[in-house]
């Protein structure tokens, strides 16, 4: 041993000193474990909720149903799972000035509905015919709903079913659904009618040419156009 | 993260060596304490794995010098006292120790380190110049330097 060597034996690290390092590397140790867990964890739930929410609004936003609202104005709601109105499309100049001035989203496709008569009464006249064409699995308990709406007992009204192959051929046209199976019913009996002739019909106007060429067409024709399910409410007045 | 056993078993191994380094390079006890933790820490959160048990050491070695280095920057602005030091040490260090060690602490920093680790931990100039990451001509020349002015202070017989 060389005498610096001698001279630095004496230096050595305290008992105390190796303990207290220890101790202190040991809290650091569990800190820093404890942050890793609360921060996977926060990260595991963080992730959890923005699958669920993400999960939970595509389902909100997902339209399983449609209705054709066909008055004069022409606007096609889409409702979700939950019975909720998630989108609202006007197919001509009235049903979007209605779509401007009162919100649909976001509540009860009946509550919609009331307040698009409510709050769009200056399109509506005494004698304006209603009609109600609907795209669903449970098209029958949304008829039967519309049926049962207090609001709509004022009002003639006529409700359909349809299907989605209608539906975009419809909107090929540009044109609602609802409105385009009137039409589909109507070139049955007058094939010279086309679909730019209907663009700008009321729906009263389109039902009296129906009922007009049905009461002196052929009989037996009434049913033909593709199997579609027709049913006539009138309102309590007539 | 290193397991509590690794950390019993290299506190056992170094604790001695790296307290060693932090006298030669700090001034005080509670420096000490800082920086043997902060050395102590780095090794916890080291990742990566040593080849072998000469490997770990000279990790330490130069961890510690670091250490010393940075903590010593951070203080700049205080005055290198090695006599409180050596006072501190009170009973450990004797007469000719203590004229030893005084002559080395007043050498400057990178002749603080060749010495220490030539002479006390006895690596060659060319281990040495890996840990300090230095040439190995270079830790030869200050190791000479060193070595001329601690014999000039001390005589031939300091080593």
């Amino acid at each position: 041993m060389n005498a610096f060597q001698k001279s630095m034996e004496g230096i050595r690290a305290s008992e105390e000193l190796k303990e207290n390092t220890l101790r202190y590397l040991e809290a650091q140790r569990k800190r820093s474990h404890g942050r890793r867990y609360v921060l996977q964890y926060a990260l595991a739930a963080a992730c959890l909720f923005v699958l669920l929410a993400a999960g939970g609004y595509s389902v909100y936003i997902r339209p399983v149903s449609y209705i054709s609202i066909d008055i004069n104005p022409s606007i096609e709601m889409g409702i979700n799972r939950f019975g909720r109105v998630v989108s609202a499309t006007a197919y001509n100049a009235d049903g979007e000035e209605i779509l401007e001035q009162v919100s649909l989203k976001n509540i009860s496709y009946v509550q919609a509905i009331d307040r698009l008569l409510e709050d769009g009464n200056e399109f509506l006249a005494e004698d304006s015919l209603l009609v109600f064409t609907v795209i669903s699995d449970q098209a029958d308990t949304i008829l039967a709903e519309l049926s049962a709406d207090e609001s709509l007992k004022t009002y003639e009204m006529l409700t359909y079913t349809s299907d989605r192959t209608c539906m975009e051929e419809a909107h090929a046209h540009e044109m609602s659904f609802g409105k385009y199976r009137a039409y589909l019913e109507l070139v049955e009996y007058d094939e010279s009618v086309t679909v730019e002739d209907c663009h700008g019909m009321t729906m009263r106007e389109l039902q009296n040419r129906i009922e007009s060429c049905g009461n002196h067409g052929e009989s037996g024709s009434g049913e033909k156009h593709r199997e579609r399910h027709q049913e006539r409410h009138h309102g309590s007045g007539n | 993260m290193k397991s509590a056993e690794d950390l019993n078993r290299v506190m056992e191994a170094y604790a001695d060596m790296v307290r060693r380094i932090c006298f030669v390079h700090l001034k005080n006890r509670h420096d000490t304490e800082d920086v043997f933790q902060n050395v102590y820490m780095k090794y916890l959160l080291h990742e990566g794995s040593f080849e072998s048990g000469e490997h770990e050491k000279a990790w330490f070695a130069r961890v510690t010098i670091n250490a010393c280095t940075d903590w010593q920057r951070a203080l700049l602005r205080r005055r290198w006292v090695p006599l409180e030091f050596i006072a501190e040490e009170g009973a450990a260090v004797d007469g000719t120790s203590g004229e030893i060690l005084e002559a080395v602490l007043k050498l400057p920093e990178k002749y603080r380190n060749v010495i220490y680790l030539h002479y006390y931990e006895g690596y060659s100039a060319l281990e040495i110049a890996g840990i300090l990451g230095k040439k190995e001509n270079t830790v030869y020349t200050w190791l000479s330097r060193a070595k001329g002015i601690l014999r000039e202070k001390l005589g031939g017989e300091w080593i």
